[in-house]
Formats: structure tokens, C-alpha cells, sequence
């Protein structure tokens, strides 16, 4: 299938929506050709997108849904044209994808609703530091995402093993939470937080509210 | 009472109110930089918003005149949304049995959200109301309402 990917993600290249489409794309034999929603004017990449077999949006989580500017591009959207097929990849900072559900509903619908077929949403949680990890420790997300894309250039579907692999965890089990609550008690969890404040000398602003 | 109304249709005058109007304004988008968490907490990077942001925190209720496009929340609200992120720190608590952001401000408004337009199936305006419900039930709104325009009564929210 001739499958444009659009990266949602206003950070464009600079974000980890980037790096899930270019681990996606990474082994295929063809790899497909890949769009930025920050950079094009929304009505001339919905044309554009017209051209192609499928579409696969790869995007953060933004408030339990897409960006607005996937929104802005979702609302210049066109039906499909024949047998054209829709799919979603969503990352999230939340490590629960139970918080992707509403958002997966909608592009459900928008999907039915546009006469496209639907490939399904893949949403994967806990990655908002993809970006800033050593390649180790992004070896098996890597490997994951390389056989997603390879086996959706086969077949034209998302492996329904890695879709629920990375779907987990949906909700926190009892010792998740209590493990979490305890980084959040002893305030270990705020640590990395920290570290940022201070490397923009903002440490002593944290908790500011500046708007009352 | 203090109010904001955030409007992308309609003409209603209600008095003693702030109203930002989408149907002229166009929300800079969020750029996802972290600056509003890491460098000015509680400050986006753009300005646009910033009168707004002083009236929204202090407000008592927030009414949203919301239009529905294709099923959903337009680009510009979804964009408004994204950019309440300031509003909350970037700690998290697991007290309510799933990941939330710890409020930055001490309480949030009401809200009552009506719409305005079609959807293309029951199932669909049930995703549509459940989306805002659960957004600002993150955002630790209390009073949390969303309804078809149509049970709009300006008496009740005078
Ligand atoms: C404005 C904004 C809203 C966000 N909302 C959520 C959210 O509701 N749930 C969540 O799990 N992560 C949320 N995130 C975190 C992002 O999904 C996460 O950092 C993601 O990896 C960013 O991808 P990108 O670098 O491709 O933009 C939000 C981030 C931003 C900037």
C-alpha cells in the first residue's frame, strides 16, 4: 500500500513522534514517505494526501486527544476516496493507556464516519522521554516499532501483538500505584522535574501562579 | 459570580462578563517546548492569552459555546485546551487510581459547555461529551456540565 505518514507533533523532527515514525518506516523495503501537520497549510496536505493508498498519523497525546493542529488538519480532511484506509500511532507521557480510550473512540467514528477503512489505533504510553534516553534504552521500543512498520508494509495491518504490548499497561495494577505513590510521598518522582528547573534557573519559581 | 465565556458561535450578551471570542481570535498553538513547565512555570511562551489566563483562573464559571466540528472539539478549542497545561505542575499524583498532574493553583472554575451542531450518530456525541467531561475533570474543574444548545437558559446563568 502507498502509505503517507504525517507526523502530528509541533515539535516536528525535534520530537519523539519523530523518532516513532522513523523506527516505523526504519526496516521496511520501501520506506514510506513522511509529512509534518506543524510545517504544511492543513487544506493543501488533506489534497495532497488524496494521492495515497493510507494514511497513518503518528502523534502525542495532547489533553487526552490529538493537538490542535491535527485537529486543524482533521477538519480540512475529505472523505475517502475509494478503499482508502486511516490509521493512528499515539505516544503518550501517561505510562496507562486507559487515558488514549476516549481519543481512540473518536478516531474510530471519524474513520467510519469519512468511509475509510480503519487500521486501528496503536497507542503506547510512558514515552515522553524517548528522546532524551541512550539508545539502550530504547533497544526494545526500537525493535518493537521496526516490526510494526515491517510487518504493516507485509500485510497492511498493525501486529496485533505489538498493539497490545504496547497498549500495557491500561490501567495501573494495585503495585504499580503503590510503588508510584511511594516515588510520589518521598518525593523521588519530582527529582528529574527538579533538575530541569534548575538547569533554567527556574528552581524557585516552580510552584508559581502567576496569573491570580 | 465572576464569568468567562468562550464563545466559537452565537451572540449572547450576558452581562458582567469576560468573553474571549473565537470567532475571531485564533489561538497560537501549543509548540510542546516545556517552557511553561521548565523555564517561566505557569507561563506559555506566547502572550496572546495572557489577559485571558488572569480571568480564567480567577473566575467562578466558564461558559463554552463550543461548535462541533467533524464530531469533535474545532482545532482553535482543542488548541485552548493544550494550552491550559500552565495551569498545572509537571508533578504527578496517583491518588485517584491513575496518573494526574498536581493542580498549580489552589481551586479551578465550574464549567458548563454547550454545543452547537450535529453528530453522525448517538455513539458519537456520547464520545464527543465524554471527552470534555474527562478533560476537565483532569483539569480539576468542579462543577462540570455539557449540553446541546438548545437547554441553554440565560436566566439560570445570569
Ligand atoms: C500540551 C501538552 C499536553 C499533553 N497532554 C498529555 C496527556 O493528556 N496525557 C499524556 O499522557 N501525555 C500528555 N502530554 C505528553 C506528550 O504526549 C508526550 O510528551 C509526548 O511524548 C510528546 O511527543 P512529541 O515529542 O512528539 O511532541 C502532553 C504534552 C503537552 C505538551
Amino acid at each position: 500500500m502507498n502509505t503517507i505518514i504525517l507526523n502530528g507533533s509541533p515539535k516536528g523532527t525535534k520530537g519523539n513522534s519523530e523518532i516513532f515514525a522513523r523506527q516505523f518506516i526504519k526496516t521496511m523495503k520501501h520506506p514510506c514517505e513522511v509529512k509534518y501537520i506543524a510545517k504544511e497549510n492543513p487544506q493543501q496536505l488533506a489534497e495532497f494526501v488524496r494521492n495515497f493508498d493510507a494514511i497513518i498519523i503518528v502523534m502525542p497525546l495532547y489533553v487526552h486527544a490529538m493537538p490542535g493542529i491535527v485537529m486543524k488538519f482533521i477538519e480540512q480532511l475529505r472523505p475517502a476516496k475509494k478503499g482508502q484506509a486511516i490509521g493512528f500511532i499515539i505516544q503518550a507521557g501517561f505510562p496507562e493507556t486507559a487515558h488514549e480510550r476516549y481519543i481512540e473512540n473518536y478516531l474510530r467514528l471519524l474513520a467510519q464516519e469519512l468511509n475509510y477503512t480503519y487500521l486501528g489505533t496503536v497507542c503506547k504510553g510512558e514515552a515522553a522521554g524517548t528522546y532524551m534516553k541512550p539508545e539502550f534504552m530504547n533497544k526494545k521500543l526500537f525493535k518493537q516499532l521496526n516490526h510494526l512498520g515491517r510487518i504493516y508494509e507485509q500485510t497492511g495491518a498493525f501486529d496485533k501483538g505489538i498493539k497490545e504490548k504496547f497498549g500495557h499497561p491500561y490501567k495501573l495494577s494495585k503495585f504499580q500505584l503503590i510503588f508510584l505513590q511511594q516515588l510520589e510521598q518521598t518525593g523521588i518522582g519530582k527529582i528529574g522535574w527538579h533538575k530541569f528547573l534548575k538547569a533554567n534557573n527556574a528552581y524557585d519559581q516552580r510552584l508559581d501562579r502567576p496569573f491570580l | 459570580m465572576k464569568t468567562v465565556i468562550i464563545k466559537e458561535y452565537g451572540d449572547f450578551t450576558i452581562p458582567d462578563t469576560y468573553v474571549l471570542d473565537l470567532t475571531q481570535v485564533t489561538v497560537k498553538d501549543c509548540l510542546g517546548c516545556w517552557t511553561c513547565w521548565w523555564k517561566t512555570p505557569g507561563r506559555c511562551v506566547h502572550k496572546d492569552l495572557d489577559e485571558f489566563y488572569t480571568k480564567y483562573v480567577n473566575a467562578d464559571k466558564v461558559i463554552i459555546f463550543s461548535k462541533v466540528t467533524r464530531g469533535f472539539v474545532s482545532g482553535n478549542l482543542k488548541t485552548l485546551f493544550d494550552r491550559s497545561i500552565p495551569h498545572y505542575l509537571p508533578y504527578t499524583t496517583y491518588t485517584t487510581g491513575e496518573t494526574m498532574h498536581v493542580p498549580r493553583y489552589e481551586r479551578y472554575p465550574d464549567v458548563e459547555v454547550y454545543y452547537q451542531g450535529e453528530f453522525a450518530s448517538e455513539e458519537g456525541r456520547k464520545v464527543y461529551e465524554d471527552y470534555i467531561c474527562r478533560t476537565f475533570y483532569q483539569f480539576y474543574f468542579k462543577g462540570i456540565s455539557v449540553k446541546p444548545i438548545n437547554d441553554f437558559c440565560l436566566e439560570e446563568v445570569i
